[in-house]
């Protein structure tokens, strides 16, 4: 009977174990995949983590790469800038270069437009010239007015000579004759002296005339040359302005 | 080479001229009539005034007849009992020909003035000698008691050709123009 | 002393002008061309107006005006020009050289009286 007892034992604790082994695989097994399940949870989840920085990696490195494009652009934006830079500073220099040209002619203009002005002076000198013309035929008049009465008194005397020769006779004859000689050449004379007088008169005229006329004209000349002056000195003070 | 519009041009204003600066005051009648050809120098026996304006093309001279007698001395000279006669006529006629200046200023730009200077009468029968283009006479009578004659006279050195518009009302002579 | 100084070749216009100034109690002295009055300003530095012709011989007024800013260094003076010129390119001259006004000949005392006055004063 012990035996049998023995064996029904070993035969329940044989089962009991094999339960237990079993309920205890069940349980590892439910326990092991419980773990295993949360790990596989986890596992996607790291996955997906992974999954998105992967995808964040993705981007920046897309980010990085679009910003060494931009930086590889910037530095070539730069790199023309700088050139440009360079071509406009030496434009800059050449056009200072060529202000100051102009400012060096337009120095010369100005100076060159005073002198000018200063001709002025030479209208004075003709002005004191055609004065002393004047005077000058003034003094034919006065000198031809005297001709004039000498010869209008040369025919008195003739007359008194005729009337004196007259007197004398026969003696007189030669004597009258002269006289008359004397009046023809006073008569011839008289007119000489109208036709001189007449000279002098045109010459008045176109002397008066001409003389104004360089007068006035000096004047409008001397006008437009104050005038290119005034425009010299502004050209020049604007150059010179600038340059301050 | 003075087209008639030209001439008619410097008749307007030179009539402008010597109605505006030859009578002293603009109360003043101031009658002003054409002369004929032969009429110009041997109206008047006595002096003239001459005063010349140049431009490029063209100088004008204006020659103005006076004889100093009583009537028009005493017109003249009435303002300015000490001053002599001659420096007072010497500059109206200053005047008037420097109205003509401004007027043709409008339509030359470069003109200059001369002084004036005093000849006898007899030269203006010579003028012809300076081949004049334009060239006329006229009797001027102030107050019917003054009697003055004026000769314009332009000789051309190049066309002239312009219309004068003297209908603008005088101005601004006299007044102060500010800068 | 004298305020005001009259510039013109023609006694006949140095008269009329200084004689109307005078009248209306003003002190006036006179010169015969530029430097005539270049030299009167010299000597007299009370004058506060001058009133000049342009067309004068020996000097003309323009030139002393450019001389009175320039070589007297006289930038206080006001100076008026009287004169039978009226083209612009000589009003512009006159600017440029420092002149105040101008007035075109004949000389109309009463419409220029006040703002002589005050120029001078």
């Amino acid at each position: 009977m012990i035996e049998q007892y023995l064996v029904a034992a070993l035969g329940s604790s044989a089962v009991t174990a094999v339960l237990a082994l079993s309920v205890h695989r069940v349980s590892r097994a439910k326990a092991m995949r419980q773990p295993r399940v949360e790990a596989g949870v986890r596992i996607d989840m790291l996955s997906e983590t992974n999954a998105q920085q992967s995808a964040l990696i993705d981007q920046q490195n897309q980010q990085t790469q679009e910003l060494e494009a931009t930086l590889a652009q910037l530095r070539d934006d730069l790199a023309n800038q700088v050139e440009s830079n360079e071509e406009i500073r030496v434009s800059l220099d050449a056009a200072v270069e060529v202000r100051e040209q102009l400012a060096q002619h337009a120095d010369r203009i100005a100076a060159e437009a005073l002198r000018l002005k200063s001709l002025g002076a030479t209208f004075e000198r003709w002005h004191e010239q055609m004065i002393s013309l004047m005077t000058q035929n003034k003094d034919m008049h006065a000198k031809n007015q005297e001709l004039s009465s000498i010869v209008r008194h040369v025919v008195i005397v003739s007359l008194n000579a005729s009337i004196e020769a007259a007197r004398a006779g026969q003696a007189g004859r030669g004597f009258a004759v002269v006289a008359s000689e004397v009046r023809a050449l006073a008569a011839r004379s008289e007119e000489l002296s109208k036709s001189y007088r007449d000279s002098l008169d045109i010459s008045d005229l176109t002397t008066t005339a001409t003389f104004q006329d360089i007068q006035a004209g000096g004047k409008m000349i001397t006008a437009s040359l104050a005038s290119v002056e005034a425009l010299a000195n502004q050209f020049q003070s604007k150059l010179h302005q600038a340059s301050t | 080479m003075i087209s008639s519009h030209a001439k008619d041009s410097f008749e307007r204003i030179f009539r402008k001229a010597a109605q505006s600066r030859l009578a002293l005051d603009s109360g003043d009648a101031c009658d002003i009539t054409p002369l004929g050809q032969g009429e110009t120098g041997a109206s008047l026996a006595g002096d003239v005034v001459v005063l010349t304006i140049s431009s490029i093309v063209f100088r004008l001279i204006l020659v103005i007849h006076f004889d100093e007698d009583a009537s028009t001395r005493d017109y003249f000279a009435r303002n300015a009992a000490e001053r002599p006669f001659q420096e007072v006529f010497l500059e109206i006629c200053n005047l008037c020909c420097g109205a003509m200046n401004q007027e043709l200023l409008r339509y030359f730009p470069d003109l200059g003035m001369s002084t004036p200077y005093v000849l006898h009468a007899r030269c203006v029968s010579h003028l012809e000698e300076l081949k004049p283009g334009y060239l006329s006479s006229h009797a001027i009578t102030i107050n019917g008691s003054v009697h003055l004659a004026a000769t314009v006279c332009v000789c051309a050195y190049a066309p002239i050709d312009f219309i004068a518009d003297v209908s603008t009302v005088e101005e601004t002579s006299g007044e102060l123009e500010f800068f | 002393m004298a305020k005001i100084l009259v510039v013109d070749d023609s006694s006949t216009v140095r008269d009329e002008v200084a004689g109307f100034l005078r009248k209306n109690g003003l002190d006036v002295d006179t010169a015969v061309d530029g430097k005539d009055g270049l030299s009167k300003l010299k000597m007299s530095p009370g004058i506060k107006l001058v009133i000049s012709d342009v067309n004068m011989p020996n000097m003309d007024g323009l030139t002393m005006v450019e001389k009175i800013r320039g070589e007297l260094a006289n930038n206080a003076v006001n100076v008026v020009m009287l004169t039978t010129e009226s083209s612009p390119a000589m009003k512009e001259r006159g600017k440029a050289a420092g002149v105040k006004g101008w007035i075109v000949k004949p000389f109309k005392g009463d419409a220029v009286l006040e703002a002589f006055r005050k120029m001078a004063s």
